[in-house]
Parts: C-alpha cells; sequence; structure tokens
C-alpha cells in the first residue's frame, strides 16, 4: 500500500497522515510505501499485534521520525531524516539510507536505528536501560556530532567513522557529559570526552565477538558490506566508552593532588623549606592535639604547701600557727602542739586564753561552716607547759626597757635564741597592763602568776623598780647592743573641758582596783567617758566597787569589741552616744554634754587612751605625737634601738606579743649579721579551701583530738592523698623524704593541667599556673 | 557563717546573667579533667560537691545520715571569667557529659564593663536575622522565553575584571588595512587582572596564625595552579612574609597598605627580588566590622614572627590608627596614595583603596572615576569581622552592604562608567552560610567581587564564633581552634593542609553554585553585574531601595 503525503499538489497535514497510517496498521497492511512531505513522527506508535509491518519512506520526513517506534515495525528511509529520529524508541527497527541530524535515538530505550551516514548534535542522549529487553542499538557509518551520548543510560552505539566529516574528531565535542549506562564502541580519533563520567578503554574479546557478529546486518542494510573487512580487521583500531560506576566514582572524588604532595613539590618547592614562616618558628611543624601533657600543656600544676597563711595565722598579730598545732595534734603529738605556741607567745594561757579578742578565730574558715576552731581554748592548754629550751648563747647583751606584753615577748623571744637579756621595769611587777589594769575576772591571776613564773624560767636579768632616766637610758645605751623600748603607754589622755582636774584617769582607775586600792563607789552615780574596751572595763570594775549606775559615753560609736561590750552591759551599763562633754561640776555631780543634756555624775572616769612617757629618749630617737616612731621591723631612728608595743602606737595585747617577736627576729639577724628575710605575709585566697569536704559539727563540747580535726588546715598539706586518688592520669604520686617529711609531685609527661588536683584538693595546696 | 563583709553581694553574678550556661552532666562524666584543660578562657573549673542524705530505713524512724563527695565541673559566675560558648569542652568530652548552652535571657553586656573598660572582642556582628543580601532571591529564570543553560552540562567560565577598563572610545586601537591593531605608543594602559569573583579579603599575619594565614596562602595557590581557579587573596595589613613575597605566588596575593604602614619597608626591600608582581595592591582606609575604629595588636601577640615581618620591635602594642596620619582631605588621600603605590610596580598593578560601608562612599566613588590610575573601589559593609575592637563599634557602627553598593553602582550607571570601575562588596557575604548566593546577588546589584573573610575562617579552620556572640575571643590571643593567636601550643591545633584542603573545597563549590545561579539566568560568558531585573525580595521597602521587584 502507498501512502501519499501530498494530494493534489496540498501537503497532508501529520495528523492526517498518521491516521492513515494506523488504519493500515489496523487493516493488517504488512507493507507500506510513504511518500513523505515532512510530516511529524512518521511510523511511531504502532503497537504490534504479532504482525509485521515494514514502512519505506521516501521524499522528505519530518522530525521525529519513528519515535515511540514499536517491536515488529520496520522503517526504512530512503534518504536523510530530519531531528529527533526514534525519540523514545521503543523497538522499532529504523533504518536510515543517509544522515540523521539532531538529537537521533533521543531517550530511545530499545529497537535497532542503523545510519547510513553520521548524525548530528546530541546523538544517542538520554538513552535507557530496561533489563525486560534487548538494549537499544544506534549505528552510525561516519561520525557524531557534538554532545553526543549525554546522560546516556543504557544501549549500545557504535561510530565506525568511515570517511568522517570531521577527520580530528569522530565523536564531536565534549560527548558522554553525564553519561551512566550503556557503551559506545568507536574507531577513529576524537578529542575529549566527559572524564569525570566516563573511561575509554580497550574491547575485550566478548565486544569484539559482539561487535563483529552485529556490524555483518547492520552494513547490509546500509548498503556498505564493502567495508566490512575494513571495520573488522582489528580489535585493536576500535575503543569503548563505559560509564564510571557510582562506586567508582566516589573513589575518585576528592582533590586532584593531595595537599600534603601539594605542600612538597610545589609550595614548599616555591617558598623554601619550612613554608613561607620557616624561618621564623623554631617549634616542630607538627601539629598538637587538643588535649596535651608536659611543655605543651597550656597550665601546670605545682604543690605550694606552706606557701600561704592560714586565715588563723595571717590574722594573729603574733602569728600563731593554729594550724600548725592541729596538724601536730593530729599526728598524736599533743605536747608538741602546745609547746610550739611558746615559740611565738610567752602567755598563750593570758593571751589567747584569756584577754585576747582572737582575731583568729573571727577569720578561721571553719566558722564559715559552723564554729570557728577553739583557739581560746587551745592556748589555755598551754599554761601548764614549762620553759622552751633556749639555744646555745651568743655572747650578745640586749636591754629591754618595759616589761609589760611587748617588753616581755621581746626579752622571751630574744632570750630563746640565746641572747643575754636585761629587762627593766618601772614598776615591782612584770606584766605591765596585764597585771596592772585587765580586771581579775577576766585575767584570772592564777593563769598570769603562772605564765609570769614560767618567763622566770628563762633566765632574763629582770631589774625591777628600775626608772630609766635619761641618764640611765645612755648607760644602758652604751653597755648594750641593742636597747628595746617598750614601755608601753601610761599616761592617760585628758580632754581639758571646764572641771576635767576633778576627773579620774582611767588607768589610774585600773591600777587602783588591781591593786586593791579600790574605791568606794557604792550608790554612787558613775559616768565613763570613753566606751572603747577599757572603758567597758573600767564599767566593770565600777560595778564591783559598788556603784548604782555606770553610764558610758563616747562621741563616736564605741570601740570595744561586743565581748566587753556585752560583759558591761550585763551589769547594768549604759552606753551612749554620740555624746561631747562640755563640763563637769564636781559640786552639783553633773556631767553637761554640747548638745545641752547631763548625766548625774559621783564621778567621771577618763578612758580615752593612753600616751606613752617616752621623756628619757635623746633626740635622735624620734616620736610623733607622743609615740615613738618604728618602721614595719620595729626599728626606730637609732639602728641600734627598737620600739615596740603601745610606745609606738596603741594595740592588743597580741599586737605587742607580735611586735615583740618581729623586732627579736630583726635584731637577732642584726647581731648575728644574717640576712632578715620576713615572714610570709600573704593569706590563701579563701575559695581555695574546700569546706565543703567537712560537716557541720553537732556539738561544741570542747574536746581536743575533736577540734584538731575540725581545722581545714588552710594552705598547710594535710597529706589526705585525695590529690593523688583524684588524678585521672596517675600523675600525682606522694613521695616521702627521710626525715618523714613528704611532698607530692607531678609526671609532667602525664598531666594534661586539667587543675582537677587544685580544684579539689580540701587544703589549697596545689596551684595552677600558664605552663610557659 | 560568712561574715558580711567578706562578701561582695552587689557583685555576685547569678548563671542566669551569662549568656552561655554549662550543662554538665555528673552521671556521664569520668572527671578526666579535658574539658578543664582545654577551656580557654577558665569558665569551668573543677570543684567537689557534697550531697547529705537522710535515710529511714527501719518500720519507725530511724534517722541516719550519708554523707556523699563528689568531685566535678562547676561553672564560674565571675564576668572576667565568664563561658563564651565556644564548645571545646564538648569537642573534647569523651563521654558526650558537656556542652555550653545559649541562654537568650542574658544581661551580658550590662556587666562586661568592669573597670570603665568597654568590652571589647573579636568576631562579627551579633545579629542573626537574615542580612539583606540574604533576603534577595533570583526570580528571573530563562524557561521557554530563551534557552537557559546547564550549570553541569555546559561549559563555562566564571570571571571577574580587577582594574580599570577603559571605554571603547579610550581604547588604544586603531585600524589599519581594516585590521583592529593597538596603536604603537599606547600611552598609559590601565592593569587588569581577571579573577574568581570571590576574594579572600584582609586579614593579616598577627591576626591570623601562621598555620592559618598559610593554610589559606596555600589553598589560594593550588587552586589557582592546580585548579586553574584564579583566586586572590589580600594579605591583610602586617606585611607579607618574603619567602612569599619572593615566589612565583606572589602574583595570586594583593598587598594591602593600612594606616600603620607595618611591613612596608621589608616589602619595598623586596621588589627588586620579585619575580611577580601582586595581583594588586588595597589601600584600606576602614574596616567594615568597626568603621573609623583602628586596628590593635596586642604586645603579647607580636612574638619574632610578627616582629620580624612587620619591621617592630618584639612585645609592643601596634595600633593602627583609624586614620592615615598624613592625608587631610579625599583628593589627597586618595591621589598620593594611588599614585605612590602604582609607581612602586611601574604602575604594573592595580591601585584600589577599600573603606568601610558608609553614607558617604558615593563621594569616595566619585573622586575615584575622576582618577585615572583608581582601579577599583573596596566597600566593606557592617557585616564584616575583625580581630579585636569594641562591641560598640561592631555591634552598632557600620552601612549595610546591598544598598551601599547599589547606590554607587547606579550612580556609575548615570555617569556611564558601570563597565569601568568595579566595585567590590565585602562584609557579611556567607552570613548564613550562602556564599554563593550573597555574591551572586551582590554582582546583580552591581559588584563585580565579593571578599571573604569570616566565612573562610569558618568553612576552613571551623571557626566557632557565630552571631549569638559564641567564642569571638580573637582579641584575646587564645583562639581555641588556632586560628587568631599567635601561642603555637594553640595554633599548632591547627593543620595547615586540612586548611588549605577546605579553601579548595569552598571555591570548587561556590564555583558550581555560582554556575548553578548563572546558568538559569542564560548567562554563561559574562558575570551579570548590575542585572538587578534578576533579583527579587519580598520586602518592599528593600525593593524599592534597591530599585529592584518586589516580588511574593
Amino acid at each position: 500500500m502507498v501512502i501519499q503525503g501530498k494530494v493534489n499538489g496540498k501537503r497532508v497535514s501529520s495528523r492526517e497522515l498518521e491516521e492513515w497510517i494506523q488504519q493500515a496498521a489496523r487493516d493488517g497492511k504488512q507493507t507500506l510505501t510513504i511518500h513523505a512531505d515532512g510530516q511529524h513522527g512518521i511510523g511511531g506508535r504502532i503497537w504490534p499485534d504479532g504482525k509485521r509491518l515494514k514502512i519505506t519512506v521516501d521524499g522528505p520526513a519530518g522530525q521525529r521520525l519513528g519515535s515511540m517506534g514499536m517491536s515488529g515495525t520496520e522503517i526504512v528511509v530512503k534518504g536523510s531524516v530530519s531531528d529527533d529520529v526514534g525519540w523514545i524508541n521503543c523497538g522499532a527497527k529504523i533504518t536510515v539510507l543517509g544522515d540523521v541530524t539532531n538529537g537521533a535515538h533521543n531517550a530511545g530505550a530499545q529497537g535497532i536505528l542503523y545510519v547510513q551516514g553520521g548524525g548530528g548534535a546530541r546523538c544517542d542522549t538520554m538513552t535507557k536501560f530496561n533489563p525486560r529487553f534487548e538494549p537499544l542499538q544506534s549505528w552510525y557509518f561516519r561520525d557524531v556530532g557534538d554532545s553526543f551520548a549525554e546522560f546516556k543510560a543504557g544501549g549500545i552505539a557504535v561510530v565506525c567513522g568511515v570517511e568522517p566529516r570531521n577527520p580530528d574528531n569522530i565523536l564531536g565535542y565534549r560527548p558522554c557529559v553525564g553519561m551512566v549506562g550503556g557503551t559506545i564502541y568507536f574507531r577513529g580519533p576524537i578529542q575529549g570526552y566527559s572524564e569525570k563520567d566516563v573511561q575509554c578503554v580497550a574491547l575485550s574479546p566478548q565486544d569484539w565477538e559482539w561487535l563483529t557478529k552485529n556490524i555483518k546486518p547492520y552494513l547490509k542494510a546500509i548498503d556498505r558490506l564493502a567495508s566490512l573487512e575494513e571495520l573488522t580487521r582489528s580489535r585493536g583500531e576500535w575503543q569503548k566508552l563505559i560509564a564510571y560506576t557510582p562506586a567508582e566514582k566516589a573513589a575518585r572524588r576528592g582533590m586532584k593532588v593531595p595537599m600534603s604532595t601539594f605542600r612538597t613539590q610545589v609550595w614548599d618547592a616555591g617558598v623554601g623549606k619550612g613554608g613561607i614562616f620557616g624561618e621564623y618558628l623554631e617549634h616542630d611543624q607538627t601539629i598538637l592535639p587538643y588535649i596535651t601533657t608536659d611543655k605543651n600543656r597550656r597550665f601546670r600544676p605545682v604543690w605550694r604547701n606552706d606557701v600561704y597563711l592560714p586565715p588563723c595565722a595571717y590574722n594573729c598579730p603574733s602569728r600563731i600557727p593554729s594550724h600548725k598545732r592541729a596538724s601536730l595534734i593530729r599526728q598524736n603529738r599533743l605536747e608538741d602542739a602546745l609547746a610550739l605556741v611558746l615559740q611565738y607567745s610567752p602567755f598563750p594561757a593570758s593571751v589567747c586564753g584569756q584577754v585576747c579578742p582572737n582575731l583568729c578565730m573571727d577569720a578561721c574558715t571553719r566558722g564559715e561552716l559552723d564554729q570557728p576552731l577553739d583557739i581560746k581554748n587551745l592556748g589555755s592548754l598551754s599554761l601548764e607547759l614549762p620553759a622552751p629550751e633556749k639555744a646555745r648563747a651568743t655572747g650578745k647583751r640586749v636591754a629591754v626597757i618595759g616589761a609589760g606584753p611587748a617588753g616581755l615577748s621581746t626579752a622571751w623571744q630574744l632570750a630563746l635564741k640565746g641572747h643575754e637579756v636585761d629587762l627593766y621595769e618601772g614598776s615591782n611587777h612584770l606584766g605591765g597592763k596585764l597585771e596592772m589594769c585587765i580586771p581579775r575576772e577576766r585575767l584570772p591571776r592564777k593563769i598570769l602568776k603562772k605564765e609570769i613564773s614560767r618567763f622566770e624560767e628563762m633566765g632574763i636579768n629582770v631589774h625591777l623598780k628600775t626608772n630609766v632616766s635619761g641618764k640611765r637610758f645612755k648607760q644602758i645605751y652604751d653597755t648594750h647592743e641593742v636597747v628595746v623600748i617598750g614601755v608601753g603607754a601610761h599616761e592617760a589622755r585628758m580632754v581639758p573641758f571646764k572641771g576635767y582636774a576633778d576627773v579620774i584617769p582611767g588607768i589610774e582607775f585600773l591600777k587602783q582596783v588591781n591593786y586593791g586600792e579600790s574605791m568606794d563607789f557604792k550608790k554612787k552615780d558613775i559616768v565613763v567617758i570613753g566606751a572603747g574596751n577599757a572603758g567597758m572595763d573600767i564599767a566593770c570594775q565600777a560595778y564591783a566597787c559598788g556603784a548604782s549606775s555606770v553610764t558610758a559615753v563616747d562621741i563616736q560609736p564605741p570601740a570595744s569589741f561586743s565581748k566587753e561590750q556585752e560583759l558591761a552591759r550585763s551589769r547594768g551599763t549604759q552606753i551612749l552616744y554620740p555624746k561631747s562633754t562640755e563640763r563637769y561640776d564636781k559640786k552639783k555631780n553633773k556631767v553637761t554634754f554640747q548638745d545641752g543634756t547631763s548625766l548625774d555624775a559621783d564621778a567621771v572616769i577618763m578612758s580615752i587612751g593612753e600616751v606613752p612617757v617616752l621623756d628619757f629618749l635623746p633626740q635622735s630617737i624620734h616620736t610623733e605625737r607622743g609615740y615613738l616612731v618604728v618602721n614595719e621591723m620595729g626599728q626606730t631612728t637609732d639602728l641600734k634601738v627598737f620600739g615596740v608595743g603601745d610606745a609606738t602606737q596603741p594595740g592588743l595585747v597580741t599586737h605587742a606579743i607580735g611586735q615583740g617577736r618581729i623586732a627579736a627576729d630583726v635584731i637577732h639577724t642584726q647581731m648575728m649579721n644574717y640576712d632578715y628575710v620576713p615572714e610570709i605575709q600573704r593569706e590563701i585566697p579563701r575559695e581555695r579551701i574546700k569546706t565543703v569536704y567537712y560537716e557541720a559539727a553537732r556539738s561544741d563540747e570542747f574536746v581536743v583530738e575533736q577540734e584538731a580535726n575540725k581545722c581545714m588546715s588552710c594552705g598547710s598539706c594535710r597529706d589526705c592523698g585525695m590529690c593523688e586518688v583524684s588524678c585521672y592520669y596517675g600523675a600525682i604520686s606522694r613521695v616521702e623524704g627521710d626525715g618523714g617529711d613528704f611532698e607530692y609531685t607531678v609526671k609532667d609527661d602525664l598531666c594534661i593541667g586539667c587543675g582537677f588536683c587544685a580544684g579539689i584538693c580540701p587544703c589549697g595546696i596545689w596551684e595552677v599556673e600558664e605552663n610557659v | 557563717m560568712e561574715p558580711a563583709e567578706r562578701l561582695d553581694q552587689n557583685h555576685e553574678l547569678t548563671l542566669k546573667e551569662l549568656p552561655y550556661i554549662i550543662r554538665w552532666r555528673e552521671d556521664r562524666c569520668t572527671r578526666c579533667g579535658r574539658c578543664t584543660a582545654v577551656c580557654p578562657v577558665n569558665a569551668i573549673e573543677p570543684t567537689v560537691f557534697a550531697q547529705r542524705v537522710i535515710h529511714s530505713e527501719g518500720p519507725v524512724p530511724t534517722p541516719k545520715t550519708v554523707r556523699r563527695l563528689t568531685q566535678g565541673v562547676r561553672q564560674n559566675v565571675d564576668i572576667e571569667r565568664y563561658c563564651t560558648g565556644c564548645g571545646s569542652c564538648s569537642l573534647v568530652c569523651p563521654t558526650v557529659a558537656i556542652e555550653p548552652e545559649y541562654h537568650p535571657r542574658h544581661k551580658f553586656l550590662t556587666f562586661k564593663n568592669k573597670g570603665g573598660v568597654p568590652y571589647k572582642r573579636g568576631g562579627r556582628r551579633n545579629d542573626p536575622s537574615p542580612s539583606t543580601v540574604d533576603q534577595l532571591k533570583f526570580t528571573r529564570i530563562s524557561m521557554l522565553t530563551d534557552p537557559a543553560l546547564d550549570a553541569g552540562r555546559h561549559e563555562f567560565r566564571i570571571r571577574t575584571l580587577l582594574g580599570r577598563n577603559l571605554p571603547p572610545k579610550k581604547l588604544p586601537l586603531e585600524q589599519k588595512n581594516g585590521h583592529l591593531q593597538v596603536r604603537k605608543e599606547p600611552g598609559f594602559i590601565p592593569p587588569v587582572r581577571e579573577i574568581f569573583p570571590i576574594r579572600i579579603g584582609s586579614m593579616s599575619v598577627g591576626a591570623l596564625s601562621p598555620h592559618m594565614w598559610e593554610g589559606l596562602a596555600m589553598g589560594v595557590a593550588y587552586l589557582n595552579e592546580v585548579e586553574g581557579l584564579p583566586v586572590v587573596m589580600c594579605s591583610g595589613e602586617g606585611g607579607m612574609p618574603p619567602r612569599l613575597l619572593k615566589s612565583r605566588f606572589a602574583k595570586y596575593f594583593i598587598l594591602q597598605i593600612a594606616s600603620g604602614y607595618f611591613g612596608w619597608d621589608e616589602i619595598v626591600h623586596a621588589i627588586p627580588e620579585m619575580t611577580e608582581d601582586p595581583a594588586a595592591i588595597e589601600i584600606k582606609y576602614g574596616q567594615g566590622a568597626k568603621p573609623g575604629d583602628g586596628g590593635l595588636l596586642m604586645a603579647y601577640k607580636v612574638l619574632n614572627l610578627i616582629a620580624k615581618i612587620r619591621g617592630v620591635p618584639m612585645y609592643v602594642d601596634l595600633a593602627s590608627p583609624p586614620t592615615h596620619q598624613t592625608k587631610y582631605s579625599i583628593e589627597e588621600a586618595v591621589a598620593k596614595m594611588i599614585q605612590s603605590m602604582s609607581m612602586a610596580w611601574g604602575f604594573r598593578v592595580p591601585v584600589y583603596p577599600k573603606i568601610s560601608g558608609t553614607k558617604t562612599a558615593l563621594a569616595v566613588l566619585n573622586n575615584l572615576a575622576r582618577n585615572p590610575y583608581a582601579a577599583a573601589l573596596c566597600i566593606d559593609g557592617e557585616d564584616g569581622g575583625t580581630g579585636a575592637a569594641y562591641n560598640v563599634s561592631m555591634d552598632k557602627m557600620g552601612h549595610p552592604i546591598a544598598s551601599n553598593i547599589r547606590d554607587c553602582y547606579l550612580d556609575l550607571v548615570k555617569q556611564g562608567k558601570q563597565n569601568e570601575l568595579p566595585l567590590i562588596a565585602a562584609g557579611g557575604m556567607g552570613k548564613a552560610g550562602n556564599l554563593a548566593a550573597n555574591t551572586a546577588a551582590m554582582i546583580m546589584l552591581g559588584a563585580s567581587a565579593v571578599d571573604i573573610g569570616k566565612y573562610i575562617m569558618q568553612a576552613a579552620a571551623d571557626c566557632f564564633g557565630d552571631e549569638y556572640n559564641r567564642c569571638n575571643l580573637c582579641n584575646t590571643g587564645r583562639c581555641p581552634r588556632g586560628i587568631t593567636t599567635q601561642d603555637p601550643k594553640l595554633y599548632r591545633r591547627l593543620d595547615p593542609d586540612k586548611v588549605a584542603e577546605r579553601v579548595v573545597d569552598v571555591f570548587k563549590s561556590a564555583d558550581v553554585e555560582l554556575k548553578k545561579i548563572f546558568a538559569p539566568l542564560g548567562r554563561s560568558t559574562e558575570l551579570p553585574i548590575g542585572m538587578s531585573d534578576a533579583l527579587g525580595v519580598a520586602d518592599k521597602a528593600i525593593a524599592d531601595r534597591l530599585k529592584i521587584s518586589y516580588v511574593c
């Protein structure tokens, strides 16, 4: 049957031609000849019903000839075809006895395309793979155009390369972009392909067998059997392009040249070995991990035992190391512990145990948890101790003027160090204000006497009732290597308001009471001017003398400590402030204040402090506002003369004791020609002490061992081993010395500088510092 | 009880005041101490916790106390040791037991001025909201109307021109026998470089660690020599290692000169020994991250290497003042600097200024447009990063880059010079990770190229910083990544080879992404500079301001 594409000189539409062809197929026609006139899609979509239909096309065929062609359909075109021949071919066999233009077999899946000439651009693109059918075949006798086989997924394309239009490149520009499957056999020169998608390999024997077997019918169909021998003479003339598998592609992803290779072969070769900074850097070029040890650590721990003072010792003017005392008690060395204190103070029972406000206890870290360590009681425990042993006699002679706390402390320390001490005292007692002024109820006589007698065991040359005049001073000065002035402050300061001559100086009153010359205050109203600690003592003593009322006045909030105040108030003392006294009328028994108020006063006692009597000193030794001028080491303006205690500035008994010890240390080094090394003055930072380790005590009963256990040993290693156990890396070990001493050390090659030792140390010994 | 006088209750902060709160899992922690060893600011510290439990086990009340002490990790509430959220602890923790968590209701800035010292830091502006550039989309996609390209299939090059482009009429060409040829005496032809439109912006040797700087530099060399991608990198103000200066790689680098003039005597000495001209010279007048604020390299960063390269003594503070000392007017500043720098390399190298984003950018631009030697204008917008600045400068000073570049470009268009003077945009490129999209958007607004800084630090070296003030320790010399420190203990954590590899990754993928944006527009041969009809934005005000289409 013949179908005309042009009827009566008029072109048949593509729709009509398609209807005629489909009708012919339905009618069971087996051969059709179509004289085409540019119609679209000729010969496609003839769904097979077991029969075969062979279509011969002549005349100009339109685009998409044989598109969606099915098996059973065979099309022979007697000439060239337009674009997209065999588009989505599903099984038709198409023979083109001429060229195919662009897009031949685009999206083809099954069937065969035989091309007698060459192909245009984008041939064999988007071809498919379907395992239910035989693979697609596309045969090109000459060559193909650009962008061949893009996104090819299946089928076999053969490009024979006979008489190519472009003799240098038979596969066109950049074939196989995105190709993921199928095979291309080609014969002849090419200029590249998409290397990221496909590889070019030699034909295997199986390839060759397939090619040589299938090329014969192809050549026959296009009438080129003459070339058979040329095309099958050598397997080596053929090459094959196949897609990389996904696994192969993944393996090829990444750097074209490894960076390490680039560095050594290109970069360092260009800039010099070691890179652009090689000439400046001194360290290894290796890479460090985030966690490092040894010299590459950022931080390192240091065991700083006894480098800082605990709050108790730091705040104790006498620097008594209560933490050391506790440590000795914990080591079952109670006697050593109690004796230790005597190295710091001759009066632990009288001062620590009785009169001292115990600044150590106020500062005690333990107080943050429950109660401070009972240092007061621990002090009292030293009462019965004998005098400690003295060092070997040095032959040096020192004079101490004044046997109050400061003078006694200095003399005690100097004697301990082996020096000969001459102690001069104007009164006939040792003890100064401890003896003369502090009420007996605050400092029982028995205790003081006991400690004075211990003092006397030291073999100090005591010269009582020796008033030191200017002349005497010069004599003492000339006969001693060093003179220490600890004369205290015994002259009451008085405010010269009207009627002040009738006022009793407080210090005199206290002395009188202590020596039994008690005043008769029975049923009397007493006013004490000055509500400091001494004022409170006076108030108590006044009640003891029978006073019916005591009122203490002050121009400012009272400076007395709460304990002293409480004691006075408990007796009935009233404290008034601010009250500035204007006059005292003895006759009317009235004190009038500047604010116009007044108080009845049978007696007025003034207690606003005392100044020293220093009239015996030569001019070369300076005083200022009545006090002796000294530096922090107790040195006066004369290098041979030292000053301690209230003579230099008013203070607590413990201040006087501390000053005495420091002065003695300085005097010792000065006389012995040693270098004076000042004591550590740094207090351990409070946050370093891990109070959380301790449980609050449920009882305040004083048991000496328990007390020692309560001590948190601030800044002083209690040898608990917490650090050694905690260190994850086992970098810390305890090392014991010959004398039973110990230290904790760090193995630098194990330590990462994490700071756990410092963070968990109960005593705050470990310190983390920059590892430079 | 603790005596009140020892407390400082006024200044004791709760964790709630701080920007990051450490979440520590006691049940997982092995107390290995890696977190406390690595924390750059000691924000966490080992400590002891006590637990006290009362048990009663019998049929009647039989109280029994059990005390249990454990060791663990605690966060410090000291404002000087606040947790910056860097996450180094999580990085090294073997049991996933610790991590910082951002606390959005913190009051950090309220407190961070102790001793009257305002808060200083490194990093970038803390503003997590999307930038204008990030809101722009490409709405003109070629469909059936004109052929789009396939970025994967079609080969095309993404390149831009750095340097003054002569207009056709001024090209030194003449016709002879029907052929165009260059005139015998062509006069001054401005130097122009063909480069990749994303550059690595100025970050100095000194601001960056040697490992970081070398990693970037090596990556740039690799891109040029192995990948054929002509990426250039600016030296920053801090001189240039002489070894690099004298190598053939020098041509991939832009030398920066700034108000501190650090390292320039060494550079001048090296000029006769240079085998290649540098890619360009950048004159820095301002920095987007801290406009009007100078640079300062802290003394402890000025070690041997820095001292040598910069030509200064060791361990001294190095200030780059906010202004150049000897320039008093825009005419003088621009003319004399461009002349001097052009002369140094015989007018063979493009020379251009870089300024902070500012409302006054147009004045600078117009000055440059009249100067035949000006090669470009680089504008650094507010979202730039820096090694050290006052927080107030970073957070509150500056100008967004989008409208700044747009105004400049449209001004050039008005003068008909849009193809002559390239504009380079910086500040926030890739802020939200969209480097290629930001680049393409800036190009369509009128930029010829963009600079990246903090983006490459994040991408190439995993910088921890973000818009929530995470880490941002660059100014302290304690960069936990080893990017901005001169401490070998820290920068040796950073492998320069891996930095270089990531630089290569970043530019290769940006190249692909740029193609994915440009191909659907149908552009393959030239950058779509100023092709603003391709842009759309769902914000009417932005659309009006930038003169692009409003889409929704």
